[in-house]
């Protein structure tokens, strides 16, 4: 994997691992990625989702999933 | 009663408080002022100026030079009027021919005993003991000068910014008062008795060898020339002064420069500054030479690569091609593929006009600043639980406060003026409580009565915090009525269920922390028992990779104690630079616009476009941390760079090299060749804080001014630069002083509509929220409700960082800053203050030491998974055994190279505080040093070659 691709993974896992506690973690890390986050780096994690096989934690996979979702539905 | 308080004046005594006042007769004149003010000020009040010496506003009463001696109706004798209280009807002479003549024999006896060289003293003409001898009339020295006397008294030059001259001394103790009341350090004493009283720095030490901190206090307090600038020796009384603000730490003291001609001959902490009310540190009075150290850059200059010489060029060319690279990029490699940085040392208006340059004309959200690297943290937990970005108290709330947690912060080194303050306040009897892996100076505070030091292992602040609130939620001590009042009530719940649980006991995070259990829960019991309790926190909260939770975690704590919304409590960052909060406010980071509106929000973004007339992308733009990994990737070309210098600041420097020398084009805009500016392809020379108008943002949200006292040496202000730049990539901006700037902020930041330059010149200064509904300023947030309606408990779960230590690396490291010296150097290196932290030294407990065979002073190797350095060894038991601290004043000290990427996970603020690292002694400097050495050489020919055969330091 590239650099940036361990990094931006790596993010999104440590920020699922902060918001496991929270009642709705997926969309806890979703709503943080889609708020924090610039639209390159979106763009990217989301084309991770379907060669990164177990780099993502299932929290983080699910936000990202979630976050696909939500952008490919607003545009 | 008569209320009107001139800080240009010295009152004598300071005010008192009272809410009863007392009405009394001087002179004749019918004056009311507050129960437990002395005659002495009453008088002052109204305009009637008894003679002193060993009197001042700052101090309290002392009584011992007698020359303010007055008469009161129906008592015996005269009576000081410093140390005597006024009282109802009293009757007060403060001049006749018996207090004539008792004064004129008192100053007589001092001048039998001081030189007569007033004609060629230094204080000629700014001497209170020439004042008072002009005052009463002294004419005659009946006794003659040939007495025993201290004349010949030796001179203390050991300090580089004052000396002490003891034959003019008239011990009078006010700087020995001032050391003990108003800095808090007691390094003064008298030692002797009788005739042979005299001031003592420690014990009969010089100056420097003393423990004397050089707060200067000393020297703004003494009457006379004993205790002087060596400037002023030099330069002689300056004879006018502008009031501005400290470019140093987020107290953001206000000063007078005192000036002749354009040159600043001394700093002088202002009395009517509200974040410091008259006192300074050793930084801010007197390390200002660097704004006319010889290194300032005076020119623009380019070049193509950084393998090149520079070349002198003007300022329309420099801009021209500043610009054409701009475009060019962009059109190469996209909108996206450039930005810029400012720093927490620019100014409001300054930041504004950046990531206005950044959204308009670059038309993108790259736009980031330094706060990155320190508070950002604050601003996302801050925000997440009480609604505002921001701290909640005044500096003088602290007055009020019963019991005062400090937690990963040290004030005395980093915000001294506020420490100050906490150590008047810990002297009246409020409780100590200390957070941090080391022993800081706080907790030797002379009178402090009692403190706690909670040792706790780097790393484990949330665990730490968790385990305070478990406390307080099961030993039943929340405060049940704030929370049902102005906490949301399902939010607090869920917190209190999640935190009431055994695993965050103190008992069952010992292993975690460090801190025994016992400890953990006398200190909540202590905080949360406490009428007023409040909290000051620092870089050692933020810079973890749980950073942001431990901000909330700390909030939580507030709330769940009732400690927000009046005098005395709250939640306090207290910020490393100057204007880390306005850098912030200003809409710096790249999710939001000025005043925190997300540029989602299309509400706010609309407002933004309608003024600046452009669209705005709705989408975040880049922090630091992810430029510099797009960069490297190739993606991000081209950055703009305001003040900051991210070379020497920045974690894991290898990688932030590797990031610049990726750009295709640099631009630096700053007033010395930093680290940052090395791997530039344009400089811009800046200004430095005298040199400009603005304001600063200080850690108590309080707005300053900022006013030029001289011209810029390379001709513009740094606003100015931006602007130029702005009309270059197209986009003009149509501003004649900052003053405009600090109009359109109002016009679009709600929490700013109120703020005006008229209105800072008319108040001195105003803390925001500062609008319709506060038109004179908030001192304190949060006394009603809060922004988001009711504070949010969040959950903290204690993730612990993935830098941990193992058998390749032992040790954990935690940087941090000293009193001397300011974050990367680049202003006290180049002042006298290197006399006292010339190079950075790496802090290690002696057990670590002797299992290491190493001693003081030993090369030493730290290792990290990042990088290797080579600092010398310092024992000290300050640390606790397997953490070891340096400092990143010295770039050559490479403090970066060994800490790493790992980072806040909500905000990417690195984790400046945990590195894993192993240590060694060593023989030679590490391999990155020799690359840095060579380099660093490489770029200052590169300089030198371009500059003009011209004598350094001459201004322009």
């Amino acid at each position: 994997m590239s650099d940036q691709r361990d990094t931006l993974i790596h993010m999104a896992n440590q920020i699922a691992h902060n918001l496991q506690s929270s009642s709705d973690p997926a969309t806890g890390v979703k709503n943080h990625l889609e708020k924090f986050w610039a639209r390159s780096m979106k763009e990217r994690i989301i084309s991770y989702l379907d060669d990164a096989d177990g780099d993502f934690t299932p929290i983080a996979r699910q936000a990202v999933e979630q976050l696909a979702e939500q952008r490919r539905q607003a545009s | 009663m008569l209320g009107y308080y001139d800080p240009n004046k010295d009152y004598g005594t300071p005010a008192r408080l009272s809410e009863n006042h007392v009405s009394l007769e001087i002179d004749g004149v019918e004056i009311t002022v507050p129960e437990g003010t002395s005659v002495m000020r009453a008088a002052a009040l109204a305009d009637i100026n008894i003679p002193k010496l060993c009197a001042s506003d700052n101090l309290e009463a002392y009584g011992s030079c007698r020359l303010c001696a007055v008469q009161v109706e129906g008592k015996r004798g005269y009576p000081a009027s410093c140390t005597t209280p006024v009282e109802a009807g009293m009757q007060v002479t403060t001049q006749n021919t018996k207090l004539a003549r008792l004064r004129r024999n008192v100053m007589e006896l001092y001048i039998s005993d001081h030189p007569l060289d007033c004609l060629t003293c230094a204080a000629n003409g700014d001497c209170e003991l020439q004042d008072m001898a002009g005052a009463v009339g002294l004419r005659e020295v009946r006794y003659g000068y040939a007495g025993e006397n201290h004349l010949d008294a030796e001179k203390d030059e050991s300090n580089p910014y004052f000396s002490f001259d003891p034959s003019k001394c008239i011990v009078c103790s006010r700087c020995v008062r001032a050391c003990e009341e108003v800095q808090g350090t007691f390094a003064l004493t008298i030692d002797g008795r009788g005739f042979d009283s005299k001031v003592s720095p420690s014990q009969m030490e010089d100056f420097m060898d003393s423990e004397c901190v050089s707060c200067g206090a000393c020297v703004q307090a003494c009457p006379t020339a004993t205790l002087m600038e060596k400037s002023v020796v030099e330069q002689g009384v300056p004879d006018h002064s502008v009031i501005t603000t400290c470019a140093y730490c987020g107290v953001g003291c206000s000063f007078k420069a005192e000036m002749k001609g354009s040159e600043v001959v001394r700093m002088v902490p202002y009395k009517g500054g509200d974040a410091n009310h008259g006192h300074s540190c050793v930084k801010g009075r007197f390390a200002f030479g660097y704004a006319t150290h010889q290194d300032r850059l005076t020119t623009p200059m380019i070049r193509d690569s950084i393998e090149e010489a520079w070349r002198e060029v003007s300022w329309e060319e420099a801009i021209g091609f500043a610009a054409e690279r701009l475009t060019a990029t962009q059109e190469k490699y996209g909108r996206e593929s450039i930005g810029g940085i400012t720093s927490s040392r620019c100014t409001n208006e300054e930041t504004y006009l950046v990531q206005k340059l950044i959204r308009a004309a670059f038309r993108n959200n790259n736009t980031d600043t330094c706060a990155r690297v320190c508070h950002s943290p604050t601003g996302y937990g801050l925000k997440t639980t009480l609604g505002e970005s921001a701290g909640t108290q005044t500096f003088d709330s602290v007055m009020k406060s019963d019991a005062i947690i400090v937690i990963g912060a040290n004030p005395t080194d980093a915000h001294p003026v506020f420490a100050s303050q906490m150590r008047r306040r810990m002297r009246e009897g409020a409780s100590l409580i200390v957070a941090d892996p080391r022993h800081i100076d706080l907790l030797d505070t002379p009178h402090r009565g009692d403190a706690q030091h909670l040792p706790l292992r780097p790393g484990t602040n949330v665990a730490l915090v968790n385990a305070l609130g478990h406390v307080v939620v099961t030993e039943g001590l929340e405060d049940h009525d704030f929370i049902a009042e102005r906490c949301d009530t399902e939010a607090y719940r869920t917190w209190r269920d999640f935190i009431s649980e055994e695993r965050h006991s103190p008992e069952a995070v010992e292993n975690v922390t460090g801190v025994s259990p016992e400890a953990v829960r006398q200190a909540a019991r202590t905080y949360a028992s406490v009428p007023n309790g409040a909290i000051y926190y620092g870089l050692g909260v933020t810079e973890h990779s749980q950073g942001s939770t431990m901000v909330m975690g700390i909030a939580n704590l507030a709330m769940a104690t009732g400690n927000i919304g009046r005098e005395g409590v709250g939640v306090n960052p207290l910020r490393g630079q100057n204007n880390v909060q306005g850098s912030c406010d200003m809409g710096s980071f790249p999710h939001e616009l000025p005043g925190y509106q997300h540029v989602a929000d299309n509400e706010a973004r609309n407002r933004f476009e309608n003024v600046w007339g452009v669209p705005i992308d709705d989408e975040p733009g880049l922090r630091i941390p992810n430029m510099f990994d797009a960069a490297i990737e190739g993606t991000f070309k081209a950055m703009y760079v305001q003040g900051e210098d991210i070379a020497q600041s920045d974690p894991n420097t290898q990688h932030v090299e590797a990031a610049l020398t990726s750009l295709d084009c640099l631009i630096v805009q700053d007033i010395f060749l930093n680290e940052t500016a090395k791997y530039a392809h344009v400089l811009l020379p800046g200004s430095s804080f005298l040199e400009k108008n603005g304001t600063f943002t200080n850690a108590e949200r309080r707005i300053n001014r900022v006013r030029k006292v001289m011209p810029p040496r390379a001709g513009k202000e740094d606003w100015e630069i931006t602007v130029d730049l702005a009309r270059a990539l197209g986009y003009p901006m149509d501003y004649q002083h900052p003053s405009e700037i600090m109009d359109e902020i109002a016009q679009l930041a709600p929490t700013f509509t109120g703020v005006s330059y008229d209105k800072l010149e008319e108040l001195g200064s105003l803390q925001w929220p500062c609008n319709d509904e506060h038109p004179q300023g908030t001192p304190t947030m949060h006394e009603f409700d809060f922004p988001i309606g009711l504070g949010r408990f969040a959950i903290t779960e204690y993730v612990a960082t993935e830098e941990r230590t193992n058998r390749r690396f032992p040790l954990l490291l935690t940087t941090g800053r000293i009193l001397s010296q300011y974050n990367v150097g680049a202003q006290t290196r180049r002042t006298d203050n290197q006399n006292w932290h010339d190079e950075d030294v790496l802090d290690i407990h002696p057990s670590d030491a002797e299992m290491r065979g190493i001693s003081d002073g030993d090369w030493l190797g730290i290792t990290s998974r990042s990088g290797q350095t080579v600092l010398r060894a310092r024992l000290s038991e300050r640390m606790q055994p397997g953490v070891v601290y340096t400092t990143f004043h010295h770039p050559g000290s490479g403090a970066n190279v060994i800490t790493t990427n790992s980072s806040d996970w909500a905000t990417n603020c690195p984790e400046y505080k945990v590195t894993a690292v192993q240590v060694e002694k060593v023989s030679q400097p590490s391999a990155w040093q020799k690359r840095y050495d060579d380099f660093d050489r490489a770029q200052r020919e590169y300089l030198d070659s371009a500059r003009e055969p011209v004598a350094h330091g001459v201004t322009q």
